[in-house]
């Protein structure tokens, strides 16, 4: 009996030849290295330069310590409501048709796209004491917007937009409404579905996005700077009160702000330790999706 | 529960998906929608779901006006194509899930979710997770599900596209099964002609929006309404000729392929008039002969000779209009016949139906 085998095609095996890896490899580290990683590492130095004594102090410094409550709220204030936010536009733009969802997808990236000091510069023009509204609202509310927590709260919560949106749209498209629609016919409520279906699904997706929301709250500058004035002890964030030690006289005054620096470094890496793990298992959940779509002999 | 669609229309954009579409299904029948991608039958049994709304026209559930309802309150289960199963949740937990949403308490959950564990026979996978089971048992999971709160009407949008030939016809048995079983008005839509005709009580043929025919799966193979419901019910050979005071000739002009017409239920005026006609025959109402034997024929060539399965399909090669018919026959008459590829031989047609405006169908 004659059978022709065919036999499987050996492996095929990206390989390209070593003066070719090693360069792009070399390359890159020393990019990383002296861009990101060697800065990093001085940050931490200069900070611990002279002793722990004076990180502590400067930690414990009563306008380090309003700066960071201040940093905080402002963070926390841009994580909820661009959750809220991107929760409604991811929603809308994945599951909807409506005239101007293009219009709206692309306006969300706009943040993005702006210099910070110009948003900052936008929450003056509106809210300060010569905007448009500003002096209305001082007159029905006397609250003040510009140059008090409010505006940096609003400034914060602009340059961070796009993060969480950003990050549910693509998961959201790529689930698809079946799991929602089959959960409506099955007789849950609009909020038994988001709650039961949707949320587990969107979970790793999610939590990245405001952990990038987060990380880029914190850090903001550009757009505090302007809106708050930057009275000490009243409307610095951490960034801004950084930046004031630097600008100071003296070794201390050096080594203290590097100290802050590093806190926020320190900070910085812990969001990027978070963020690798909920990308790792973002990544392992979008595959299972792509198993499931797949057909299977039973 | 039976279901009434009204002059139902819907557009998307500027696609007319549904045109003035009127359907009864009466209680507790397993009803067919085929018909070709883009025919409109999913987006008609989605509007019946109430996942679409319709743009014009009404949908009574039991005689009640579904719009009214939204499709959590509208007591329907749904099958999707890719199952749509909760991949986050257990079998048990999918399965259980319009229970626990209507908040019934855990203990028939549990009971109720046993029971149709062993109605789809997946006993040991309640633990399991959608990701760890095969297609078919996806899909049977999905059928529970959507049968766990007891609904009264089934909806099953192309249930089984998404598997293999051999777990689909398992399937398809199985579904039949259970329908005997449970009764439940089921509607399913499908472009597998093979699928509807095995499955359905009433098969309602669909095309670009619009219902083409609606009756038994016999009524639309043995008497189509018109040549699409022909052709896309099975195989069809064309012959195209003229008809000429009640008598057609059909296929390449040869003075034997002359039929009288009888039958049919047209009016004297269309019958004597002179027009060029179009004769539908099926693969199996053809026959082959070496003679021409008074009956009508045509001279063909045998050009291919598929022997494996359960008929015999051959290729004839009509001369004088040099065109390819399909003729299917029992394993007995071509061994009887003998036939080798090349041969010369006259092609035979035993039925041939004749669409007109006003649908004629005349039996030679």
């Amino acid at each position: 009996m004659t059978a022709t085998t065919i036999t499987p095609a050996h492996k095929i095996v990206r390989h390209d030849p070593w003066y070719v890896r090693v360069p792009l490899i070399a390359f890159a580290v020393l990019f990383l290295g002296i861009m990101v990683i060697g800065p990093l590492v001085n940050v931490f130095t200069q900070g611990f330069a002279l002793g722990v004594g004076v990180v502590a102090s400067a930690m414990q410094h009563p306008d380090a310590v309003h700066a960071l409550k201040l940093t905080l709220i402002a963070s926390v204030c841009a994580v909820v409501g661009n959750l809220t936010f991107g929760l409604a536009a991811a929603w809308s733009i994945a599951r909807f048709r409506f005239p101007g969802k293009v219009v709206l997808n692309s306006l969300i990236d706009l943040p993005f796209s702006v210099s910070p000091v110009i948003a900052g510069l936008i929450f003056v023009l509106i809210f300060g004491a010569y905007g448009f509204v500003g002096p209305l609202v001082f007159g029905e509310t006397r609250i003040d917007i510009i140059f008090a927590l409010p505006g940096i709260m609003l400034a914060t919560t602009f340059v961070t937009v796009p993060f969480i949106a950003r990050e549910l749209i693509p998961v959201m498209e790529a689930l698809g409404p079946e799991e929602e629609e089959a959960a409506r016919t099955l007789g849950a409520s609009a909020w038994q579905m988001f709650w039961r279906v949707t949320l587990p699904n969107i979970k790793w997706g999610l939590l990245y996005g405001v952990l990038l929301c987060n990380a880029r709250a914190i850090g903001e500058f550009g757009a505090v700077s302007v809106v708050s004035g930057k009275l000490a002890g009243r409307t610095d964030t951490l960034p801004i009160h950084i930046e004031k030690l630097y600008q100071g006289f003296g070794a201390v005054q050096t080594a203290s702000a590097f100290a802050i620096a590093a806190l926020l470094c320190g900070l910085a890496l812990l969001t990027l330790l978070i963020k690798t793990f909920l990308e790792w298992k973002s990544k392992q959940q979008l595959c299972e999706v792509a198993k499931t779509e797949m057909p299977m002999a039973a | 529960m039976s279901i009434l669609v009204r002059n139902v229309t819907k557009r998307f954009n500027n696609h007319l998906a549904l045109d003035r579409v009127s359907l009864d299904v009466p209680s507790g029948l397993l009803v067919a929608l085929l018909g070709p991608s883009g025919c409109g039958k999913t987006t008609l049994l989605r509007i019946i779901a109430g996942l679409e709304s319709a743009d014009e026209g009404t949908v009574l559930l039991h005689d009640e006006d579904a719009d009214k309802l939204n499709v959590r309150d509208r007591n329907i289960g749904f099958v999707f194509q890719h199952y749509a199963l909760f991949r986050h949740m257990t079998v048990h937990d999918n399965i259980g899930f319009s229970l626990k949403v209507r908040g019934r308490p855990r203990k028939e959950i549990d009971e109720r979710v046993r029971e149709l564990l062993r109605l789809i026979q997946l006993e040991d996978m309640a633990k399991r997770y959608p990701a760890q089971l095969s297609g078919g048992q996806r899909q049977r999971v999905a059928m529970a599900r959507a049968l766990a709160a007891r609904p009264r009407v089934l909806l099953l949008d192309e249930p089984f596209g998404a598997l293999d030939a051999k777990i689909r016809k398992e399937l398809r048995d199985w579904l039949r099964r259970l329908h005997e079983e449970i009764h439940v008005t089921s509607v399913f839509v499908t472009h597998d002609q093979e699928e509807a005709l095995e499955l359905a009580d009433r098969i309602v043929v669909m095309n670009e929006g619009r219902i083409e025919q609606v009756g038994t799966p016999e009524e639309v193979y043995h008497h189509p309404a018109n040549p699409f419901v022909m052709k896309f019910l099975g195989q069809v050979n064309l012959f195209h000729g003229r008809m000429e005071d009640g008598e057609i000739v059909l296929g390449p002009s040869s003075p034997s392929a002359q039929f009288a017409a009888t039958g049919g239920g047209g009016t004297g005026e269309a019958a004597a008039k002179q027009s060029s006609v179009v004769g539908y025959v099926r693969p199996h109402q053809l026959d082959i002969a070496r003679y021409q034997n008074g009956s009508p024929s045509w001279p063909a060539r045998v050009a291919r000779i598929n022997a494996a399965g359960q008929q015999v399909r051959i290729e004839a090669v009509l001369l004088g209009e040099n065109r390819p018919v399909e003729v299917l026959m029992s394993q007995e008459r071509y061994n009887e016949l003998a036939l080798k590829a090349g041969e010369e031989v006259f092609v035979k047609a035993k039925e041939v139906k004749i669409f007109e405006a006003a649908p004629l169908d005349y039996t030679i």
